[in-house]
């Protein structure tokens, strides 16, 4: 079974105050076939979790494996490309692209060719709004194709920071069922960030942070 | 994965408009400056090429004044005869044979030559032009080398040798045709077939009724020679320091008025006798070249010296132009390189955002770079192929003001200095400046100039292609793309050393 395994995980910011630990020797093993959430106050290192999982910051103390690989022995770029796609809270999408071109990106530099109304579709994007550009869809729409581009990648970790954050309770609710489906039935490792109790309430497994450590 | 690099490329391009229009302008006017400096450095070479073409120098064979001198030296301390050091002090000259030997021999660095025979002769039934400085007495012979004396119109009876007897190898070289003091009359210029013609002053045709076809004797007081001369051309002067009295003639005539020893079977010495090169840049080799294979000029006190002097005094002003257009051609470089970096700089700032996503989702930062650098390769070529429509006509007309000065000025010192008729070489084919030959005699002027030389000469036409090249656009396009990858660098850098997490936090 594919698993993802965080190793005495610390991590410390320097600021003008000194160093402040972030994280502090957090452990835990998430599981193909399984949405999980983390939760925790503003500022308890969740996005920071996020970041080092995603191998979007480097790892300072600790390890995190992917099937016993250590993410110390490959790069960034290369754990981003075969193993994690992130959902951000804020979408990150190309504001030139339409939402199609968005979606199509997710296949650019692993040399896959996916379909990306088949994707749009499963979040409730049209094949005429999949045409529109970026700018001229709506926020819920905006992180629907979000969602759609990380359905389009081949990554066994999804890793999600509020995904739900700009949604509507209806929509919130069928992305959840998404990224369930997402885990139960494609095997994949969904991992949510949030601070929706209502999110976190339909994960198989809630993590919560606090003061750095996991529980 | 590049056809997916190229295909962002083109969706940014075409999606953010605006700034493609405004990149592709700016690459548009620095392109056009970079082709307008080109075109200048073109023609300032091709102008370089013309002037070293028609001022290419002049190599003369003349005296070794300072060989001389040691010569006399040694024989004085020798206690030698002073009668023969006197001789010896005689200037020395070059047999003809020798003469038209070298110019043969290395047409390839000859692109003209000539050579004069100077003597003096007297008739006892024409009367001469009385002059301020001969008062009826012996001239000094000085048709080539610049005529003596102020004609005027009384006259005298002729006495001894008052009469100059100015031979050419080709009447370009009368000093009246090249500074265009001299007009013709009647008749026509003599060439190198018209044996026993002989070019009278109009004064000189007036006092003794002379007229084109009639024939005349002359005789030279030391050598007894007699030689019957036809009048082919009568001419007339504007110099005032002209002799009227000189009578101008073919080198193979006037050598017919030396004696039986000068004249030594056709291989009579000849003065003045200068050589024009094809190229400045090989006059030194030329001389060179005349020394190694002619020793005996040296023998008998003769050296072979380099007048470089018109291509220089012209070729400083081209150089300060081409200097010019490295100049400009610098400043725009650098200044497009400043440029363009800093519109990267800001357009990458700009996209720092879509970097982080881009990254995020695994994009390589070479990929990221790649895209950059094809869009502004797309745009770049957007402007440089507007810029190679426009730039013919805005860096073209630059360039040929220039060159058309430039020009100018070197036809006017060409013309001070070979104005040969018929045989001018301006950019255009012209005759410009040169003397006109009568209708009647036109024929016989240029066009039977049979010297093998004056019609080399006649046919070279420079044309001055002062319009953009195809190796100026290549040059265009070759710099304008190392302009991009150069000004990519700095911006490169930057993007190396981000990490998405830093751009995504910095964008929320």
């Amino acid at each position: 079974m594919n698993t993802l395994k965080v190793e005495n995980l610390s991590y410390s910011y320097q600021n003008a105050s000194g160093t402040q630990k972030v994280l502090d020797d957090v452990n835990a093993e998430f599981k193909a076939g399984k949405m999980y959430a983390i939760v925790g106050e503003s500022g308890s290192g969740k996005t920071t979790l996020l970041s080092l999982i995603s191998a979007l910051d480097k790892l300072q103390d600790g390890d995190i494996k992917y099937n016993s690989k250590s993410l110390k022995r490959i790069s960034g770029q290369e754990f981003r490309l075969k193993y994690v796609n992130i959902v951000f809270q804020s979408y990150n999408l190309i504001k030139y692209m339409t939402a199609r071109e968005n979606v199509e990106v997710a296949s650019d530099f692993d040399g896959r060719k996916v379909d990306p109304d088949k994707y749009l579709s499963k979040v409730g994007i049209s094949s005429e709004e999949g045409r529109r550009l970026i700018g001229k869809l709506s926020g819920g729409q905006q992180q629907r194709v979000a969602i759609a581009r990380a359905l389009a990648s081949n990554s066994p970790i999804i890793m999600a920071d509020e995904p739900t954050g700009n949604l509507d309770e209806d929509t919130e609710e069928k992305i959840i069922e998404i990224f369930k489906e997402l885990a139960h039935k494609e095997n994949k490792i969904v991992i949510i960030v949030t601070h929706s109790r209502q999110v976190a309430n339909k994960a198989d497994k809630v993590l919560t942070l606090r003061r750095g450590k996991l529980s | 994965m590049f056809k997916n690099m190229l295909k962002r490329s083109f969706l940014s391009i075409k999606r953010k408009f605006g700034r493609t229009v405004i990149l592709t302008l700016i690459f548009f006017m620095m392109a056009n400056l970079v082709l307008a400096a080109f075109i200048i450095k073109s023609a300032v070479s091709a102008q370089m090429d013309y002037a070293k073409s028609t001022l290419g120098g002049t190599v003369s064979i003349q005296a070794d004044m300072d060989s001389i001198r040691e010569n006399q030296k040694t024989e004085m301390e020798k206690g030698g005869d002073p009668r023969e050091m006197f001789k010896e002090m005689a200037r020395p000259s070059v047999d003809v044979n020798t003469a038209n030997e070298i110019a043969t021999n290395y047409s390839d660095y000859v692109r003209d030559y000539s050579y004069s025979v100077s003597t003096s002769a007297n008739s006892n039934n024409l009367e001469t032009v009385e002059t301020k400085s001969n008062g009826g007495g012996m001239q000094m012979p000085g048709g080539f080398g610049g005529a003596d004396g102020k004609s005027s119109s009384s006259s005298s009876t002729a006495l001894d040798t008052d009469i100059t007897i100015s031979g050419v190898n080709a009447y370009a070289y009368i000093d009246g045709v090249k500074n265009e003091s001299m007009t013709i009359k009647d008749g026509s210029y003599f060439d190198e077939d018209s044996t026993d013609k002989a070019l009278i002053s109009y004064e000189f045709a007036e006092l003794n009724g002379l007229s084109v076809g009639d024939t005349f004797t002359l005789k030279n007081a030391y050598t007894e020679a007699e030689v019957s001369l036809t009048v082919i051309g009568i001419y007339d002067t504007s110099e005032e320091r002209a002799d009227a009295n000189t009578i101008y003639m073919n080198t193979e005539t006037a050598a017919k008025f030396l004696s039986t020893e000068d004249y030594n079977n056709g291989n009579y010495n000849v003065d003045n006798v200068n050589f024009y090169m094809t190229n400045s840049d090989k006059a030194e080799e030329f001389v060179s070249k005349i020394n190694s294979d002619y020793t005996s000029l040296a023998e008998n006190n003769l050296k072979v010296a380099v007048d470089t002097s018109e291509y220089d005094s012209i070729s400083g002003s081209i150089e300060s132009v081409g200097g010019f257009a490295n100049t400009i051609l610098i400043i725009v470089i650098i200044a497009a390189i400043i440029i363009v970096t800093l519109i990267v700089m800001i357009n990458v700032k700009d996209r720092r955002y879509e970097i982080g996503v881009l990254m995020s989702l695994g994009a390589s930062k070479k990929n990221v770079i790649g895209q950059i650098i094809a869009e502004l390769i797309i745009v770049g070529t957007l402007g440089f192929i507007l810029a190679s429509a426009t730039g013919t006509v805005f860096a073209g007309t630059l360039g040929k003001s220039i060159v058309d000065s430039q020009t100018a000025s070197s036809n006017s010192q060409q013309e001070k200095n070979f104005g040969r008729p018929g045989a001018s070489s301006s950019s255009k084919g012209s005759n410009s400046g040169m003397p006109e030959m009568p209708t009647e005699g036109s024929d016989s002027g240029a066009k039977n100039m049979k010297t093998k030389m004056a019609e080399n000469r006649n046919n070279k036409k420079v044309e001055l292609d002062i319009n953009a090249k195809v190796e100026d656009y290549l040059l265009l396009f070759i710099t304008g793309y190392l302009v991009i990858i150069v000004a990519l660098i700095l911006p490169s850098i930057s993007i190396m050393r981000y990490q998405p997490k830093e751009i995504l936090a910095g964008k929320e």
